[in-house]
């Protein structure tokens, strides 16, 4: 792997640890608002359903997980295990995909 | 340094396999048209409350490693002041997941001990065997025990101040029956509980009609016999109810009035007692539910002449409608749950959908069936809706029979 992609995942991986940072945050502001509010659960999917903002920030917290978990998976696995071959990096392909697809998957239901 | 790295890494491969698990359990829980009742569910499952305290303190793990790996490479700080930094910044963070999680924890949680019915009326009436029966199966669902405890007198009075002061925290809940909560206010005059202010609606849980009955040595073979016999004696033929206000009292004062005779009522404590006084030959007839009468009458002790429901009813075969008799005369009573006012809304929802999926049950139903009750099973808004307007109704009825207690 060229120093290009090296330096190109690098970033990804940081940028990708700042985003999850603050959708962290956010994510925690919104369950002390709506458990603490007294929201019921009908009540929380209620106000979700439909909403294109809330689509936008889970489908982007969902995306940096997609980006983080993979390229931090990469790391360990080729200085633990000393896999470096491709069949690593298809694998890790692999496992964003699912975890991408999961993700939305549960977004979808909460959101439509 | 490295202990913060392998910390790091130990922590995010962790989450590389709880995340997965966690979208794909939310998201099979989502699926369907209940997705509600199986969220909550899925939410209530001891694993799932166990994953999520796991990723949150794996969060708090790997986001200190993170955050200190982010400051060793952007900021000039010295060794020790970066993992002071990091270390406040993910206790910061630790503790308002925690606060958060806490507060889900708590409904989620509930109930971690038993949970007490108080139902305003002595053993044996139907509002106590309606709660015994959706007490049993909750007590299944949840694996805390449903303590039934019976406060009766002042037509549910007692037992309704009782709950009202009773703290908002889910473990005291009141099964009143219909009346408690929407004629007692336009009967007593003063009253040591405000159905509307001091509760708020669960869910109604079953709801049947009433059945006209006498002792079986009595004379009347039917429903004519027993008003020609009224008619005859203005005054002299009693019966008896559960208290001044309640369900069986107004079922019986809006046959009397239907019938347009005159008779003199005998409050109990408790449709119970008013039984046994009527099998007794206290009284001469009782309008009271099929739940509290059906033993009776199958064991040949009272004799039913007519039901309150508009047709036949299909567990008391071969007894007419009163309303072959008296022309659109309908009386229908209920049996719910309501929780004192202040009570967590996720609460009276967990409340609400687990007495729903006991009703659901085969075995529930049967139950019903045979004591001649029909699983209701509403949401709350719905319930309160309901209550609303019978409020509205008896009101009316009340004052136009001037049932008053000083």
């Amino acid at each position: 792997m060229n120093f290009r992609t090296q330096s190109l995942l690098w970033t990804a991986q940081r940028a990708s640890a700042a985003v999850l940072g603050l959708c962290v945050v956010v994510h925690l502001a919104t369950m002390i608002y709506a458990v603490r509010g007294g929201l019921t659960a009908a009540e929380i999917l209620a106000r979700t359903q439909g909403s294109a903002a809330w689509f936008a920030f889970y489908s982007i917290f969902v995306l940096a997980i997609v980006v983080h978990v993979p390229i931090g998976l990469r790391a360990v696995l080729g200085e633990w295990l000393g896999w470096r071959s491709p069949s690593r990096d298809a694998v890790l392909v692999l496992l964003a995909a699912v975890i991408g697809w999961m993700g939305m998957r549960a977004i979808l239901g909460v959101f439509s | 340094m490295r202990n913060f790295a392998l910390v790091h890494r130990l922590s995010g491969i962790a989450l590389a396999l709880f995340l997965p698990l966690h979208f794909w359990a939310l998201g099979q829980a989502l699926q369907g048209e209940a997705r509600l009742e199986s969220f909550l569910r899925w939410t209530d499952q001891p694993l799932v409350k166990a994953s999520e305290w796991a990723i949150v303190l794996l969060l708090a793990i790997h986001l200190t490693g993170g955050v200190r790996i982010l400051m060793i490479e952007f900021l000039p700080w010295r060794d020790w002041q970066k993992t002071l930094a990091a270390v406040v910044a993910a206790t910061a963070l630790a503790i308002g997941l925690l606060f958060a999680l806490s507060s889900v924890a708590h409904a989620q949680g509930w109930p971690q001990k038993s949970v007490r019915f108080i139902v305003p009326f002595p053993p044996g009436g139907a509002t106590d065997i309606s709660a015994r029966m959706v007490g049993q199966k909750l007590t299944e669902i949840w694996g805390q025990t449903v303590v039934i405890e019976n406060r009766g007198g002042a037509g549910g009075g007692v037992g309704a101040a009782e709950a009202a002061r009773a703290a908002p925290d889910g473990y005291t809940l009141f099964f009143p029956s219909g009346s408690v909560m929407t004629a007692n206010q336009h009967i007593y005059a003063k009253m040591s509980y405000d159905p509307e202010k001091d509760f708020v609606p669960v869910t109604n849980v079953v709801s049947g009609p009433q059945v006209l009955v006498v002792a079986a040595n009595a004379p009347y073979k039917s429903v004519q016999e027993l008003i020609d016999a009224a008619r005859a004696q203005p005054g002299r033929l009693t019966f008896g109810h559960a208290g001044i206000g309640s369900q069986t009292h107004l079922a019986a004062e809006n046959f009397v009035n239907a019938a347009g005779v005159n008779a003199v009522q005998v409050p109990y404590k408790g449709e119970g007692p008013s039984l046994v006084g009527l099998v007794g030959g206290d009284t001469t007839f009782a309008v009271t539910n099929v739940a509290a009468a059906i033993g009776y009458i199958g064991s040949g002790r009272l004799r039913a002449l007519g039901v309150t429901s508009k047709t036949e009813f299909a567990q008391l075969p071969g007894v007419p409608a009163i309303a072959k008799t008296l022309p659109g005369f309908e009386n229908t009573g209920w049996f719910g749950i309501v929780a004192p006012t202040g009570t967590s809304k996720d609460i009276i929802q967990k409340v609400y959908l687990d007495t729903k999926k006991a009703l659901e049950s085969t075995e529930m139903r049967a139950r019903l069936y045979v004591q001649g009750l029909a699983p209701v099973g509403n949401t709350p808004e719905e319930m309160g809706a309901a209550m609303k307007a019978e409020t509205a109704l008896w009101a009316r009825v009340v004052r136009e029979r001037k049932i008053k207690v000083e």
